[in-house]
């Protein structure tokens, strides 16, 4: 087993609508493989079924050598999933909603008081993870969330969007945590992006999706090298004929 | 100022009712709820009408005397009466199932010698009694109206000679015997808790549960912490199981506040019976098995109306959407509560009685009745018929819960049907 996920010729289907059409990709252990394209291209229906909330109409997806299908639960204890529009729980302070998550990953207390101190750290909230979640700003609740998802050190972080809707700031710091974490932890991620900015200073290889399809897959610098562009937003538009 | 007024009251009209959980919920459910509401009470009132009407009256004469029978003959007028001479009213009890009646009056001895006393020598002292008997069940609100009528022919009687020259002495005839002195209306405080108090509260009582379960799971999906949850490492089944049994416990002690809250109300009725009547034996007042009995019912229909409103939550996108879902459910709870509290089960016809009992809330407002009386095989029939009902919604919504059904399945108003529906944004 060398690679963190390997995606077979994956086939997703919503009635008439093709979310993902015969997609295939691999991410190598501890790599950062970002997925990018428009609204609608799949990558969340991508993230999603690596992240067993849905099936794959055909293909495979496997997780560490897991199945998503068929050994869902394994996978579910070796990921983490942060949503594009997660949430959290509006009535539970920060602290309370950190060691709520931890004791789904372990019931040792030593363990769930470490994780939620470092998610304490990670989230840079300092005395405000005393307060209730709705008093939170957007930014804030983000960086509760990425803490979240990393805190149970997880070998695969799935990451949908993590700076979504996020000011300069509050997407910088939410990028620093995400690097500095991935190079001390060893953490492979999968995430995605709308931001061909952030892809490019975050992820080592991308894969560019469009209807459903990769139309173009590599290192950043490799991709711009190839279609002589300045960056990936030209790459893309390239790709897909807009220029 | 009011410039765009017309255009913004039309868009507002045209959101509003192009809605279709609005259209639903404002305009069609009342349309369809009210006239069956209407139609409900309207056959509720005549049944107990007709029953007053077609209704046979024994009359114990054991006077004889002249005035005795002149009361007959006017009784007669109005009555369906059969009579029966020179015998005791526990004899007549026999003879009440073979006239087909729940009710008998007796013209003591002596009823013509006050009457003829009273009117020779105006004395308000002497007065002509007779007994009122009448059987008592409990079973609707209408069951009174017989001895209502008694008491307004009396008053007729009484214009023809002198004002209270004839008295009516009433007894309550319950679980076949004599209670002599127990005013059937004295009663009426209880069975008015029997067939308003409980089933209003049963069915207040399933309404806040089922809005508590629905909005836990919508919330989920409103505040967007479903996703998250789904994909932590734990069995999906408890996710389930954890909503439930935090809905469960509110409903639970919902329902101990309930009977503690019932036995007090019914407490405060039954101080104006006399305290040597036991109301437990007499079957006016549940005993121990019966509270027993009424709060599993209570318990089993709340759990299958928690169940039922996390499965049609399940479908709704928010917590709107999940109250105006459950509201579907509403005319479940009320049409068979509100049905019951002026009817008894077995007086309705055979095909709406197979309707209320497949609905199982109905269940915890027959059971209510049955205990009273001392049925307790209706109820525990009930509990196991609720039971199996529940278990089968509750294997539906797990099986929900582990599929990505959970995510995915919307309900679609336009055609009524469920069927999977994914914007662009989420793919």
């Amino acid at each position: 087993m060398s690679s963190a996920i390997e995606v077979t010729s994956a086939v997703k289907r919503f009635g008439e609508i093709l979310a993902l059409d015969n997609l295939s990709f691999r991410i190598e252990l501890g790599e950062i493989f970002g997925l990018i394209g428009p609204n609608g291209a799949g990558k969340t229906t991508a993230l999603r079924i690596a992240s067993t909330l849905l099936l794959p109409t055909s293909g495979t997806v496997k997780v560490f050598g897991l199945d998503v299908v068929n050994d869902s639960a394994q996978v579910r204890k070796v990921i983490t999933y942060l949503p594009e529009e997660a949430g959290v729980y509006r009535n539970l302070s920060g602290w309370e909603y950190l060691k709520f998550m931890a004791k789904f990953n372990t019931e040792n207390k030593h363990e769930i008081d470490r994780m939620v101190e470092e998610a304490a750290e990670i989230s840079g909230l300092g005395e405000r993870l005393k307060d209730k979640a709705k008093t939170y700003s957007k930014g804030m609740k983000r960086r509760l969330l990425v803490a979240r998802a990393l805190m149970s050190k997880p070998r695969l972080a799935i990451l949908d969007e993590p700076t979504s809707g996020l000011d300069v700031l509050h997407s910088y710091h939410v990028r620093e945590i995400i690097k500095r974490h991935v190079k001390e932890e060893r953490v492979t991620v999968l995430l995605s992006s709308h931001n061909m900015l952030e892809v490019e200073h975050l992820c080592d290889r991308v894969a560019l999706l469009d209807k459903g399809k990769i139309v173009a897959k590599g290192k950043p610098q490799e991709l711009k090298e190839r279609f002589e562009s300045e960056n990936l937003e030209e790459v893309f538009a390239k790709v897909v004929g807009l220029v | 100022m009011f410039k765009g007024f017309v255009n913004i009251l039309m868009k507002e009209l045209k959101e509003l009712l192009r809605d279709p959980k609005i259209f639903l919920g404002m305009i069609i459910i009342p349309v369809i709820m009210f006239p069956l509401l209407g139609a409900v009470m309207n056959f509720s009132v005549q049944s107990a009408l007709e029953k007053v009407e077609n209704a046979t009256i024994i009359v114990l004469n054991n006077d004889e005397g002249n005035y005795s029978k002149f009361f007959i003959n006017f009784l007669n007028l109005s009555l369906r009466i059969i009579v029966i001479t020179n015998t005791t009213p526990e004899e007549v009890l026999n003879s009440l199932s073979k006239y087909n009646t729940t009710q008998f009056v007796e013209i003591p001895y002596g009823f013509s010698k006050n009457m003829t006393q009273h009117i020779q020598t105006p004395n308000q002292d002497i007065t002509a009694f007779i007994n009122f008997y009448a059987v008592f069940s409990g079973s609707s609100m209408f069951e009174q109206i017989g001895s209502s009528a008694i008491d307004g022919l009396v008053e007729q009687f009484n214009r023809n000679f002198a004002p209270n020259i004839v008295c009516t002495e009433k007894s309550a005839i319950i679980k076949e015997k004599i209670q002599k002195g127990v005013d059937p209306s004295m009663l009426s405080g209880l069975m008015i808790s029997q067939s308003i108090a409980m089933p209003i509260t049963i069915m207040i009582l399933l309404q806040v549960s089922m809005q508590i379960a629905a909005t836990s799971v919508a919330m989920e999906k409103e505040e967007k912490t479903l996703e998250t949850l789904l994909s932590l490492p734990m069995d999906r089944f408890a996710i389930l199981m954890g909503k439930l049994s935090g809905s469960i416990l509110v409903a639970a002690v919902g329902a101990l506040a309930y009977m503690i809250g019932f036995n007090y109300y019914l407490g405060s009725f039954t101080t104006t019976i006399p305290s040597e009547v036991d109301l437990v034996s007499l079957g006016l007042a549940p005993s121990l098995i019966g509270y027993l009995l009424l709060g599993i019912s209570l318990f089993v229909a709340l759990l299958s109306a928690l169940a039922l409103a996390v499965i049609m939550s399940a479908f709704a996108e928010d917590v709107r959407s999940a109250q105006s879902m459950i509201g579907f459910i509403y005319p479940l709870i009320f049409i068979p509560s509100l049905l019951l509290m002026f009817l008894d089960v077995n007086s309705i016809p055979f095909i709406l009685r197979i309707i209320i009992y497949a609905i199982p809330f109905s269940h915890p407002v027959i059971a209510a009745k049955a205990v009273t009386m001392g049925d307790y095989l209706t109820a525990f029939w009930g509990i196991i018929y609720v039971t199996a009902f529940t278990l089968v919604i509750m294997y539906i919504a797990s099986r929900l819960f582990a599929t990505e059904k959970i995510l995915t399945t919307k309900l679609k108003f336009k055609w009524l049907k469920i069927r999977r529906r994914t914007s662009v944004e989420e793919l």
